[in-house]
């Protein structure tokens, strides 16, 4: 686990203003990869941090049934283990650096490094985290050994299980304190 | 071709068991006793109560079974007792009611031969046994030979292979056993109520073959289930048809071969062979074995072309698993069904940990040593054989495409509105029911489930599919998120066995023939079935009160011309 202040700075490191515009990728019309049900795949949103990247689009697919002989792949404490494939889009690749995907959880507590953009500008990874954010962020060079980004973020996104609607304090149907539920207000 | 399905008889006969003793539900009722004799449904109480439904009950009365008499009346139920049977040798079965005391409450439940779980029956590959059933609960019921390629005649379904069996009545089944492994019988009316309440047991099918498995010092049969009760005992069920339409009657009590405290012994490097069997009417479960060594060999209907080491074995609804287990750690070993549950109120995910069974493992060694035959992955060349002449065909497109959804009627519109707001995130799977109240106050009557033909349109009965023995057919099933309430479905095929080629997309690396596979929400599954035994069949989600919700229909394969 990598201490909370340390991601903090990470979370904050500064805009590599240098740099360079490198190849427009063609825009292509369907992601190459098919694994998992379209359901859980999630849209990555550009930060507009880093210039060619601001009209840039990305799709994390996250399947569930790969590598079990059941039908569903759980980690040992019941926690689906995804196998995630990002695929970014319509993004001007920066002369220098290197875009690499990372995986958090909500709180950026936990970091895990997926793997760097392949030519395809595309990733992939495990996680078995039951609500997570997957971050692409530009490092200066491809180092599998990195347990933190260091560069700016140019795109981040929240997994599906983010998206679960809590009625407490926000719901229509709310009719109690939600500080009763263990929530600030 | 005889074609009941598309009289609606098998629905009829299926879904609309009407059960007795409603009436006189109110008498017993006390404490939380709601309106009709209802009791309201176990929650956790820091869960708000949605608006308007406080108080509310689902629209269809309650049914206990045996209301009004006294439990000291009944036989106790005893642990099941194993029963070896040679080809033709004659088995009689009783459904009768019985005494069961569960987490300290006794009630009135059924067994079979007043046992929990039912007899189990051994029998060698290849035999066929008599097995003569006589009902003696007030309702009609049958039993399906889940698994089995059965002769149709004895598939146990009423109104397609059989009328029910009415009380005092019996009716002979006469099973062939064509594939080793582990099966389990089952009434095939109301199973909701019926399997719940205790009717259910194992078939053990065993092979000629000394090496059919690997070395184990001993076997142990786990029969999983669970059931919804609170300090007065079960939870009333539904008379007309199924509470829990929904997300299906999830337990709050789990049991292993009927008990809440199952216990084993071991030894050191012991080596235990579990069958596993999920009877559950909608909980998949996810047993984990407290950190041991675990391997699977095999599922419903055959052997894993190769074994497999796992962290757990995720087990839905009808399906066996087995595994072989070595217990290393001298200690208490638990295990458990360990899920990631759902809070909706809270929008989160817990950890939720039951466990089912506490090992105790001495420091003395098992002997002999099995560790190195334990420590290879046997490949089974034989089901490699027999799945090579399949090959051909896995490339295929589908022949057939089925998509699963729900619709629902005149639910109480506070149900809806919820429901309805809470879809930005359905899980792949539903390990806990994370919305009690509402699950159980939708009915059968309100909501039915759906299988729909994509290339015709037709859905559950009216889907009308023929085959001829000999045919290997693609079905592939999308399950859809994009409905009311998306939830995975167990799929079940009677009398025929299939393998899972590919979920979405992925193509299966490790087959293994099987009768019923999950598909989780928003999955596409493709299965390959081989119709190599004639008769009018069934395919549904064995998900009990989804299967009364509608969620079934019939095919026919026909025999091969004299
Ligand atoms: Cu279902």
């Amino acid at each position: 686990m990598i201490p909370f202040l340390a991601l903090f700075a990470a979370l904050g490191a500064s805009v590599l203003s240098e740099a360079e515009a490198g190849t427009i990728l063609p825009y292509s019309s369907a992601a190459a990869c098919t694994d998992g049900p379209a359901y859980y795949a999630f849209e990555l949103v550009s930060t507009k941090n880093i210039p060619g990247t601001g009209l840039a689009t990305g799709t994390v697919e996250a399947s569930v049934t790969a590598a079990s002989p059941f039908s569903v792949h759980l980690s040992a404490d019941g926690s689906y283990a995804y196998e995630l494939h990002v695929t970014l889009d319509r993004m001007r690749v920066p002369g220098e650096g290197q875009l690499v995907a990372w995986v958090t959880t909500p709180d950026i507590d936990q970091i895990v490094r997926m793997s760097a953009l392949d030519e395809h500008l595309q990733a992939t990874g495990q996680v078995d985290w039951n609500k997570y954010i997957v971050v692409i962020t530009l490092e200066p060079s491809d180092d599998p050994g990195q347990e933190i980004w260091t560069g700016p973020i140019v795109m981040r996104g929240m997994s599906r299980s983010g998206m679960m609607h809590t009625m407490v304090g926000h719901g229509a149907l709310q009719q109690e304190n939600c500080a009763a539920f263990g929530y600030g207000n | 071709m005889i074609s009941l399905y598309r009289t609606g008889t098998l629905l009829a006969v299926l879904a609309l068991v009407a059960l007795p003793g409603a009436s006189s539900a109110q008498h017993e009722m006390h404490g939380m006793t709601m309106g009709g004799g209802w009791r309201m449904v176990p929650m956790d109480m820091s869960m708000p109560m949605l608006p308007g439904i406080d108080g509310a009950v689902p629209v269809v009365g309650p049914f206990m079974p045996g209301m009004g008499m006294d439990p000291a009346m009944l036989p106790e139920a005893r642990p099941s007792e194993v029963v070896q049977l040679a080809d033709m040798d004659t088995l009689d079965i009783s459904v009768s009611m019985v005494r069961r005391t569960i987490s300290g409450q006794e009630m009135i439940m059924f067994g079979y031969n007043g046992q929990y779980p039912g007899p189990l029956i051994q029998v060698p590959k290849d035999a066929t046994i008599m097995v003569r059933v006589t009902n003696e609960i007030q309702m009609p019921t049958t039993i399906h030979w889940h698994g089995v390629r059965i002769d149709n005649r004895f598939d146990g379904v009423p109104g397609v292979t059989q009328d029910p069996i009415e009380r005092g009545e019996s009716f002979t089944y006469e099973v062939n056993v064509p594939d080793a492994g582990m099966y389990w019988y089952h009434p095939h009316v109301r199973e909701d109520v019926q399997q719940d309440l205790g009717l259910f047991g194992n078939l053990l099918v065993t092979s000629p073959d000394p090496d059919y498995y690997g070395p184990a010092h001993r076997e142990e049969v786990f029969v999983l289930d669970d059931i919804l009760m609170d300090e007065q005992g079960a939870l009333p069920w539904g008379d007309e048809s199924p509470t829990h339409a929904l997300m299906g009657r999830f337990g709050n009590v789990m049991m292993v071969n009927g008990e809440t405290d199952y216990r084993l012994h071991a030894k050191r490097g012991e080596v235990v062979r579990f069958y596993l069997t999920n009877v559950a009417n909608s909980r998949t479960f996810n047993v984990t074995f407290g950190g041991a060594k675990v391997k699977v060999v095999a599922s419903d209907v055959s052997r894993f072309e190769r074994e497999q080491w796992v962290g757990s074995v995720v087990i839905a609804p009808a399906e066996r698993y087995v595994v072989d287990v070595r217990f290393d750690r001298p200690g208490e070993i638990l295990i458990a069904n360990t899920v990631q549950a759902i809070n909706h109120f809270r929008g989160e995910f817990y950890p939720q940990v039951d466990t089912l069974s506490i090992v105790t493992v001495s420091d003395e060694a098992a002997e002999p040593d099995v560790s190195a035959a334990f420590d290879t992955l046997r490949e089974h060349d034989d089901v490699v054989a027999d799945i090579e002449a399949f090959r051909p065909h896995f490339g295929r497109n589908p022949d057939h495409e089925l998509v699963t959804t729900v619709k629902v009627q005149g639910l109480h519109q506070s149900i809806v509105l919820s429901m309805e707001a809470d879809t930005l995130y359905v899980p792949p799977m539903e390990w806990n029911d994370a919305m009690p109240m509402m699950n159980w106050l939708s009915t059968a009557e309100e909501v039915t489930w759906i299988l729909e033909d994509v290339a015709t349109g037709a859905q559950n009965g009216d889907i009308d599919w023929e085959f001829k023995v000999g045919d290997v057919v693609k079905i592939r099933v999308h399950n859809t998120p994009d409905s009311f309430h998306p939830m995975n479905h167990p799929i079940h095929v009677h009398g025929q066995r299939f393998l899972v080629l590919s979920i979405d997309g992925v193509e299966n690396q490790n087959l293994v023939w099987k009768d019923t596979a999950i598909v989780p929400v928003g999955s596409t599954m493709d299965m390959l079935v081989e119709m190599s035994n004639p008769g009018e069949w069934m395919i549904h989600c064995h998900i009990a009160e989804h299967l009364h919700a509608g969620m079934m229909f019939g095919f026919t394969v026909t025999p091969p011309a004299p």
